[in-house]
């Protein structure tokens, strides 16, 4: 079978790094392929080369019959009929789904445009081609995420001349039960022959509907699996980030068994009646899919949301932190899971974002000492390997998993009996990823108790001293770490119920 | 040639200034440079508050609200209730912080954006100042004591007192926002306020508190103003917000992280003053003379923009 598209030996330079090293990619008709790997490996890269956005150095990119040697022009991968669904959706909220489908294509009549076509083809893509019942009358501002997606989707597609549809992390802003309308909407083009690029994070997204999965890893093609099932989960992860997955993780220390907080029958916004503690020196896993009540239960330990009933104990004293401050002064400390928005303040150097919380210690008088100041951010630095090692660079201008050392450097500096870390790696490279899972076994041997909140369960069996669950604001189990492995915690956060992956 | 890319605003003033003294040498005369001091300090004392305000990631519309207050309750402490000059300066700076608060209140407790609840407090002190005065009139105190007169018309060696206040005030603010630690925590809260909030900083006691800061230093130019004419002219104040705006963005043009900062509202409140002295020896109409000093401004904050941009092109970031 001749490929849809063929591409080899692409490589790409950007100043200082080499994103894409002779990488390969080919895509059969009809079929969806996975495309995976840790990120920076150099997947959003590849797209763009497909997209003609980037020239590569070097490479050929053959679409059906077509070669192209860095010729590619976003025009002609269009007229090839290759489209594109990018992760923001780009709708207008007060335009009605038909409006928003047609914008920039639009059908005109003899008396200006033809709504009632426009309407009628609309409601019979979304129906035959993506098995979604939307009426083409509804605004954007009325329809859900998932329903959004899938206007995205025929926006791109109500030409009808698609052959290849390159989805970039779609289920990201879509809750578990949602992803089904997607998978819904994505059998509907396959049935009519349409290939497709699923990039995504989720590797159990990525088994559940991929025919064929190319891991990336370093702007290489490290493995291409032909074959899918459950089964190559581990090797996949393994190809992603090139080492057993055992070897990520850092050994575990004994806890002891001092209850350093406790929450008896908590209950907030989005959770209820919620009991659990931590010991010093103990890392407790919190898992969860979105909407468990996993992101509320933190907000509320960290004073960000109020408890409506039950309480909190820390260090055998009662704790109820109006806000932030009041917890920090307490000896708790976050770090949230949208570091660029709520960890750092991008645009003020390292130095200031790692003495951020504990300014008067690096003052007199409180005039900033900042030879003080600037000593203690670099002695964070070289602590946690900052690259690069210039503390009077703004976080903006760091990778991710750079940033997240920056915001953990100013928990460390500033101390603390509790460490509550929300979705610590998102969008980490892989070996910042090993340099923090180490520093949060440090921080619980050095006496703290840490609480990880997690989407990822390898992440939560390697890290974790103990497990609880959450499901639907309740707890729904806890359970020892060596007594759980990726499929029992998969199946525990998805409660057997309807998930999406079952 | 980064020093110069940076301070680019610097030079633009400089040929401002060459430009006037050419035109008219009185321009260079030491007396003439003290007219430009002393016709700055109020404008830079308010402009201060509004550089807190804004580096808070906040405006302050009500600043000529606040520097009326000032005016108004120390005239009316020294006319109505004798009181002695000293209390009636503590009583004007109550005055403003009187406005402070209520921007406070209305940002902080009932999270009114710091424009619409400023702009409220404009149009409320506006309203009652004329309802007091009986629709606008001036009050006038002609024997008014010395002290109280001293804080625009006296000298220290022959420096005016209104330029020392402004230098003092400048000194206070340039260690409280490019120095303390609060100063580090109001740039946070400026550009990153949920990031400032998580890091454990009491965001909204220092929102509150810097309301209540930035309407107690406009009142200290109510002060002078009400010291130099010895009355209190109603809504008066209102000419000082624009400028001060101007001043403010003028210096954060100067940053390099465009960062409202207290030497680059200096710079800014020096510049419009060259330039309305400048433009004024030229022996301009009133008319065109703003509209002058308009297009001056654009233009040099263009240059000025440009430069930076090209720079951080130059390095590869946006």
């Amino acid at each position: 079978m001749t490929p849809i598209l063929d591409m080899a030996g692409i490589s790409v330079t950007f100043p200082g790094v080499k994103a894409l090293d002779k990488a390969m990619l080919t895509v059969l008709p009809g079929e969806v392929h996975g495309l995976v790997g840790e990120n920076g490996a150099g997947k959003s890269t590849l797209i763009k080369v497909l997209a003609g956005v980037y020239a590569p150095d070097e490479g050929v990119v053959s679409l059906g019959d077509e070669k192209h040697i860095s010729t590619l022009t976003p025009n002609l991968v269009h007229t090839a009929g290759v489209r594109f669904i990018h992760q923001e959706l780009h709708l207008v909220p007060h335009f009605t789904v038909a409006e928003s489908v047609f914008m920039g294509q639009e059908i005109s009549g003899r008396f200006g445009l033809d709504k009632s076509t426009m309407n009628a083809r609309t409601e019979d893509f979304l129906r035959e081609t993506l098995n979604a019942d939307i009426s083409p009358r509804t605004l954007i501002r009325d329809l859900g995420t998932a329903e959004r997606k899938l206007v995205q989707i025929s926006r791109a597609l109500i030409d009808g001349r698609a052959t290849l549809v390159v989805f970039d992390e779609p289920t990201a802003p879509l809750a578990s039960d949602e992803v089904d309308r997607l998978f819904a909407a994505i059998g509907g083009l396959k049935s009519k022959g349409i290939a497709m690029i699923y990039v995504s994070h989720y590797l159990r997204e990525i088994t559940h509907i991929s025919d064929r999965v190319t891991v990336l890893r370093n702007g290489k093609a490290v493995k291409v699996f032909n074959e899918v099932s459950d089964q190559i989960t581990d090797p996949m992860i393994s190809a992603m980030v090139g080492r057993e997955i055992a070897e990520m993780f850092p050994k575990k220390e004994n806890t002891s068994n001092k209850k350093l907080f406790e929450a008896r029958e908590l209950s907030g916004m989005g959770f209820s009646q919620v009991n659990f503690d931590v010991a010093a020196g103990e890392v407790l896993g919190i898992a969860g899919l979105v909407g468990s009540g996993r992101e509320e239960l933190i907000d509320t330990i960290y004073g960000l949301l109020p408890v409506t009933s039950g309480s909190m104990t820390l260090k055998a004293e009662a704790y109820n932190p109006k806000r932030p401050a009041k917890a920090v002064k307490a000896g708790v400390a976050l770090v949230p899971r949208d570091r660029r928005h709520d960890g750092l303040v991008l645009d003020q150097p390292v130095i200031d974002n790692i003495n951020l919380a504990s300014l008067e210690e690096v003052s007199t008088v409180l005039m900033e000492k900042r030879g003080v100041a600037k000593n203690r951010a670099e002695a964070m630095a070289n602590q946690l390997d900052l690259r690069p090692r210039n503390v009077t660079m703004i976080p903006r201008l760091l990778s991710g998993g750079n940033q997240q050392k920056v915001v953990l450097g100013r928990w460390l500096a500033k101390g603390g009996d509790l460490f509550i870390l929300d979705e610590p790696t998102v969008g980490v490279d892989v070996g910042a990823k090993v340099e923090i899972y180490a520093l949060i076994r440090e921080l619980a041997a050095q006496g703290s108790a840490v609480i990880v909140s997690s989407g990822d369960p390898l992440e939560l069996l390697g890290l974790s001293d103990r497990i609880m669950v959450l499901q639907r604001g309740f707890l729904a189990a806890s359970h020892d770490a060596k007594d759980v492995n990726v499929d029992s915690l998969v199946a525990l956060t998805t409660g057997g119920s309807s998930g999406a992956i079952e | 040639m980064k020093w110069l890319l940076r301070y680019s605003f610097l030079l633009v003033i400089a040929a401002c200034i060459v430009f006037f003294s050419f035109w008219n040498p009185v321009f260079l005369s030491a007396g003439n440079q003290m007219n430009i001091l002393e016709g700055s300090a109020i404008l830079l004392i308010v402009a201060l508050g509004m550089t807190l305000v804004v580096a808070m990631g906040g405006i302050d519309l009500s600043v000529g609200i606040a520097l009326d207050f000032g005016a108004a309750f120390a005239v009316v402490a020294l006319k109505e209730y004798d009181a002695a000059w000293y209390v009636a300066i503590l009583a004007g700076i109550v005055g403003g912080c009187l406005i402070g608060l209520l921007n406070a209140v209305l940002i902080v407790w009932l999270n009114v954006s710091a424009f619409m609840a400023t702009l409220g407090t404009f149009f409320i002190g506006s309203s009652v100042q004329r309802i007091f005065t009986n629709g606008g009139g001036p009050i006038s105190h002609r024997r008014m004591p010395q002290e109280y007169r001293d804080l625009a018309v006296g000298d220290f060696g022959g420096v005016p007192t209104e330029v020392l206040i402004a230098g003092f005030v400048l000194i206070l603010y340039f260690i409280f926002l490019e120095r303390s630690i609060l100063g580090k925590r109001i740039h946070a809260i400026g550009l990153q306020p949920t990031a400032a909030l998580i890091a454990g900083v009491e965001v909204k006691k220092i929102i509150f508190a810097s309301f209540i800061i930035a309407g107690a230093t406009c009142a200290i130019g109510g002060l002078i103003a009400s010291a130099n004419i010895r009355m209190f002219t109603p809504l008066s104040g209102f000419s000082y917000l624009l400028d001060a705006i101007a001043a403010v963005f003028i210096g954060a043009s100067m940053h390099p992280r465009g960062r409202p900062n207290v030497m680059g509202t200096l710079v800014g409140v020096l510049f419009l003053g060259i330039l309305a002295n400048g433009l004024n020896l030229m022996g301009l109409n009133f008319n065109t003379k703003d509209a002058l000093s308009g297009v001056i401004l654009v233009l040099a904050l263009a240059f000025a923009i440009g430069q930076r941009r090209l720079t951080s092109l130059r390095k590869g970031q946006t």
